[in-house]
């Protein structure tokens, strides 16, 4: 028996962190979600994001159900550390910071040691160009004002990390001074003083109160449509692009298109518009899709399917 | 509306369900007389309080018979439900794979869409 998959909830949604537990959501249980991280450095990211990946409730409620996953209240799963633990933590950021500067270093006087090569003829001369220019500038500007001895409105530290964030000064940890990279991993699964506490099931979760989806009988229809296709094996997407709650795929989504567009129906007397089945069918057809309307019964918890199509005349 | 042709046809229906009625005499007459549908009858459809019209479509393919198809006029501005369109294959016999829904507005527009019982593909 394989460990259940952990979905961190945070402010009631739930989120996968881990890349291998995506891949596993993906491959054997046929559950996509949607990619939501973006990077701070890089803007316009509309196309591809990376973690977490954030779950529509139905696809979290049905994967607690059915044991394949857990919930855990993310923010009270992290206790403070103990001097100890933090003290080792810190070290080994340490550790990686010399490795780096190290690294770096070596990569350095190899290049200074060798430096024509990988350089082109023109890159040369244009880095003689640049050399020359800076010269020319240093000569005109050296005898219009004694900068040198100005003081520096910003004094600059030894240790830039330690000034520079509100972080307790620690002397048995000193960080080098230099440039290196700060890795901050996506989860917390590796940390020492990270112990989530699994919520087995939807009622315990409830109880706890980090989740309370279904609550509405609108949820409870919505959970049960999207179960009922799942388990006939077909994979469902957010049906935002084609005016329905779900698209429904045959197979994976990165290899299919969608088949279906179906929209949730609360109960089998709920208003039904004749404008709804034109504007659903109409817009299924000129994209090839049917739609499908998905009526849950509340009481026999049973889902039947109406498909509509444009007719074709008329 | 007594003197148009198709009149004799629908009267008692008519009469039996005069809230939908409009939706009946303009459907009918659209196919039969706009779509040029064959051996069109009117059925009584009870569990949605209205009369259904069945009839042979003709297909331009002219090797395969027209299909027979059965049609369930209803305005635009009426409401319905899931339920009700279950009642529409479940009172017909025999079962029917596939129903066509016709949609009427104020102005003669029809429209008509097709409604199958279950999950089922879209021709590719």
């Amino acid at each position: 028996m394989t460990q259940p998959i952990l979905l961190r909830v945070s402010n009631f949604k739930a989120y996968v962190w881990d890349v291998d537990d995506i891949n596993i959501l993906r491959s054997h249980h046929h559950i996509c979600g949607i990619l939501t991280g973006t990077l701070p450095h890089l803007s316009s990211q509309n196309i591809f994001l990376g973690l977490p990946l954030q779950l529509m409730p139905e696809e979290a409620v049905l994967l607690v159900e059915n044991g394949i996953a857990v919930l855990v209240d993310d923010p009270s799963a992290h206790y403070a550390p103990s001097p100890s633990t933090l003290r080792l933590w810190k070290e080994a950021r340490l550790n990686d910071a010399r490795q780096q500067i190290a690294l770096t270093e070596e990569k350095g006087s190899i290049e200074a040691s060798n430096p024509d090569r990988a350089m082109s003829e023109n890159a040369k001369r244009k880095r003689k160009e640049r050399e020359e220019r800076r010269a020319r500038a240093k000569t005109n500007a050296a005898p219009s004002a004694p900068v040198e001895d100005s003081p520096s409105p910003h004094p600059t530290s030894e240790n830039p990390s330690q000034a520079a964030i509100g972080e307790p000064l620690d002397s048995t940890v000193v960080m080098p001074s230099g440039s290196y990279t700060v890795n901050i991993p996506a989860s917390s699964s590796k940390l020492e003083w990270y112990a989530p506490h699994s919520n087995v099931s939807l009622t315990i979760a409830r109880e706890a109160g980090i989740w309370l989806h279904p609550s509405t009988l609108q949820e409870r229809a919505r959970c049960g449509v999207f179960r009922d296709l799942w388990e006939k094996g077909y994979y469902m997407g957010g049906g935002i692009k084609f005016g329905g709650e779900y698209l429904v795929y045959p197979g994976d989504p990165l290899r299919y298109h969608s088949h279906f567009v179906a929209s949730v129906i609360e109960a089998p007397d709920a208003a039904l518009r004749p404008m709804e089945i034109v504007a659903h069918g109409r817009l299924g057809t000129g994209t090839k899709k049917a739609h499908l309307l998905c009526e849950w019964n509340d009481e026999t918890q049973v889902v039947s399917y109406l498909s509509v199509e444009w007719a074709g005349f008329g | 509306m007594q003197n148009h042709p198709s009149y004799p046809v629908l009267s008692q229906l008519l009469e039996k369900y005069p809230a939908t009625g409009g939706a009946l005499f303009q459907v009918y007459n659209d196919l039969t007389l706009a779509q040029k549908w064959i051996d069109v009858e009117v059925i009584d459809l009870p569990a949605c309080k209205r009369a259904a019209i069945k009839g042979k479509r003709p297909t331009p393919d002219t090797d395969r018979a027209p299909s027979i198809c059965i049609v369930v006029p209803c305005s635009l501005s009426e409401s319905i439900s899931a339920s009700w369109l279950r009642a529409a294959f479940t009172s017909l016999d025999p079962l029917p794979s596939e129903i066509y829904v016709a949609i009427t507005s104020e102005d003669t527009s029809t429209v008509y869409y097709k409604i199958s019982q279950g999950i089922v593909k879209p021709p590719v």
